[in-house]
């Protein structure tokens, strides 16, 4: 499975977010976006996810173009962002079981217990969500992504204000997605972070790709100092 | 036959978040009570009867409720951005408007009754009519004010004029309605015969689907990018 | 902006103006009075080309904008934006010479005659189509939107129509002098006709110079990026 991004570009009015971006990301691959705020870089996974069409390029699955409205692709992508985009009213189990049913799954109680206990937080599934602290939400906001088991999954920003143990758990079931196949993009402005965790690096910068490279390759400490520049630079 | 199963799902979780917040049904029962209470004020009974202006009235407060309460439809689904990850869901965004549509004209049937209630009773009108008749008339004329507010509703989320947009996008379509709709009402509250109104409930019907179906098929025009 | 559109849009817009003078001199000088209302019957030869030229436009916008949400053709939408300033402008010209004319004719300022309600009606959805528009902070959503407003706008002039016709069997009101009875003197039919043309031409060469002016405001400004992009997520 690989995910292609052709040409991409994305405008607000005369402002151009993306100008003529092109990706890749093979299944069993994790692939970093980064760069600095304003680089492009949640338009880009817009567009990836099919949530912008872009005003000009392609992206395509396996070589066949695929679009937001299209709801079979629809049911491919998982998305977590750094807003929980979950229900503060509703309960963990209802918010999630309305968001499987939405997603067609037949045995919606099963594929919520199951994907609450991926992420570790089952006890929770009777609590609203305006009980949970900022690292339960976004764990509750990766179960529901991963709950029609996509093959492809975008992150924006994943990591904005979990505690270690969060973050760690994240990173641990982002492997696992990694070894069972799938396509993970993500997007961060956390450089460091993504060195660890990510098998490609991909800095965007005014909506230009500047560098795209593997990042256990010599070269990944430049990109550092690089991106480091670039970003004190643009702040 | 599923995609109108998901719109259900829609219409329950929104009406189950509409009851645990409780703010915007409550601030609109609030409005439609004071409304009645404040043209009981307003009007001199000794020139003008109550029973004159009550259809009016009560079309006027649903209207003016049903409005205000549209630019809260999409509140809790832009609380914490969950509204992009229900589009992102596959299901199709007829469904999404159907099911909203239908969580907002439940609502907006409750201020009606409330408005029916609370003016009939502030303005002293004795003699309703049948409330079958009532029912038949207000039935197609809330459809199509629920159908349009959850149209402009979302429109105007994107505006940074929001709320004040509302009224100017949605008034010049609601003239048939309210116009329709409180002559028939005017008529029901003087027990007419029925042979008087069905012409104009034939027309708030024909207002009632034609919103549905032209906001369930431009729907899309409004939530992809 | 090309050369040929602004050849085009002047020479219309020339036309247009000279025509308008034409008929100012032969509404003052020429035409003879409208033996009932006097010398006031004279602002028909502005009304009724305004109305027309309204409706002209709104028709347009209403086509254009279908065109541009079905296809996302740039072109249609501009020729829809520029036809609705034109259906704003000549729309507050008919809404303003109507009541100037009514207040004299059927002796009060607004009458429910189902033309003017419904342009009245028509005008306050075309203002939505510029706020809904403009206010929006994403551009193309802007334009999708104020196409959906235009769309639902015109949808609805039937239902107005059977609306305002039933409200007016209700509400008898003074009697209407039909502006255009059949019974029309010849001059006074030319005076029309020249106001017509007048109007029209006008109108198209606004419409192109607006239509060119707004093809060249969205020409991509080269290499510009930045935050606002981002910013609007």
């Amino acid at each position: 499975m690989t995910l292609v991004g052709r040409g991409l570009v994305c405008s607000y009015g005369p402002t151009r977010a993306l100008d003529g971006v092109d990706i890749v990301a093979g299944g069993g691959e994790i692939v970093a976006v980064v760069g600095p705020n304003g680089a492009g870089k949640t338009t880009l996974l817009r567009a990836l996810s099919g949530e912008r069409r872009p005003d000009r390029g392609d992206v395509l699955l396996d070589g066949s173009p695929v679009s937001g409205a299209d709801p079979g692709w629809r049911g491919r992508v998982g998305l977590v962002s750094h807003r929980t985009g979950l229900y503060r009213k509703l309960t963990v189990a209802e918010n999630l079981t309305f968001f499987a049913a939405l997603h067609r799954i037949s045995d919606a109680r099963h594929a919520v217990a199951r994907s609450l206990e991926t992420v570790g937080v089952a006890t929770l599934a009777k609590t609203r969500v305006e009980a949970l602290s900022r690292g339960q939400a976004q764990r509750v906001a990766l179960a529901r992504s991963l709950l029609h088991d996509p093959g492809i999954l975008f992150l924006d920003e994943p990591f904005t204000g979990l505690d270690p143990a969060a973050a760690a758990a994240l990173e641990s079931t982002l492997r696992a997605r990694r070894a069972a196949g799938g396509v993970i993009i993500l997007v961060t402005h956390e450089l460091r972070r993504c060195l660890g965790l990510a098998d490609r690096v991909v800095v965007l910068q005014r909506g230009h790709k500047v560098y795209d490279g593997e990042t256990g390759s010599a070269d990944a400490a430049d990109l550092l100092r690089f991106f480091t520049a670039t970003s004190s630079d643009a702040s | 036959m599923s995609e109108l199963r998901r719109a259900w799902l829609i219409t329950r979780k929104d009406l189950r978040l509409e009851f645990r917040t409780g703010g915007r049904l409550l601030s609109m029962i609030a409005f439609v009570v004071l409304a009645g209470f404040l043209f009981a004020f307003a009007l001199d009974h000794n020139l003008v009867p109550g029973r004159d202006v009550a259809a009016a009235l009560i079309w006027l407060v649903i209207l003016f409720a049903s409005t205000a309460g549209a630019g809260r439809i999409f509140d809790a689904e832009e609380e914490e951005g969950a509204f992009r990850h229900l589009l992102l869901t596959p299901v199709s965004r007829p469904a999404v408007f159907l099911g909203k549509t239908m969580a907002n004209l439940i609502v907006i049937w409750l201020v009606t009754a409330l408005t029916f209630i609370s003016l009939t009773a502030f303005l002293d009108v004795r003699d309703q009519g049948s409330l079958t008749a009532h029912a038949a008339v207000l039935l197609p004329g809330t459809i199509g004010l629920a159908a349009t507010g959850t149209f402009f509703g979302r429109m105007s989320r994107h505006s940074s004029l929001g709320d004040t947009l509302l009224p100017v996008l949605t008034f010049p379509l609601l003239v048939p309605v309210i116009y329709l709709g409180a002559t028939s009402t005017a008529r029901v509250l003087l027990e007419r015969p029925w042979t008087e109104i069905s012409g104009s409930v034939r027309l708030l019907w024909a207002f009632a689907v034609g919103s549905v179906f032209i906001g369930a098929a431009l729907f899309r025009h409004l939530t992809d990018e | 902006m090309s050369t040929r559109a602004r050849i085009a849009g002047l020479a219309l817009v020339t036309a247009g103006v000279a025509t308008i003078l034409v008929t100012h001199w032969m509404m003052a000088f020429w035409v003879p009075s409208e033996a009932a209302q006097g010398v006031v019957q004279r602002i028909f030869y502005v009304h009724v080309p305004a109305a027309w030229t309204t409706f002209l436009a709104v028709g347009i916008v209403a086509l254009a904008s279908a065109v541009h949400l079905w296809l996302e053709d740039e072109r249609a939408d501009a020729a829809a934006v520029a036809a609705a300033e034109g259906a704003l402008i000549f729309g507050a010209i008919m809404l303003i010479t109507g009541p100037l004319w009514g207040r004299i004719a059927w002796g009060t300022y607004w009458t429910w005659e189902p033309r003017l309600t419904l342009t009245l009606l028509l005008w306050f959805t075309y203002l939505g189509y510029f706020l809904i528009r403009g206010s929006v902070a994403d551009p193309r959503r802007g334009k999708r939107f104020a196409a959906v407003v235009a769309i639902v706008g015109s949808l609805n002039i039937p239902l107005i129509h059977v609306s305002v016709e039933m409200f007016r069997s209700l509400h008898p009101g003074p009697v209407v002098i039909k502006p255009e009875g059949p019974t029309l003197h010849a001059d006074m039919l030319a005076t029309l006709l020249t106001s017509l043309a007048g109007f029209t031409l006008l109108f198209l060469g606004l419409f192109t110079f607006r239509y060119a002016v707004e093809r060249l405001r969205r020409r991509p400004l080269p290499a510009a990026a930045g935050e606002a992009g981002e910013a609007l997520i």
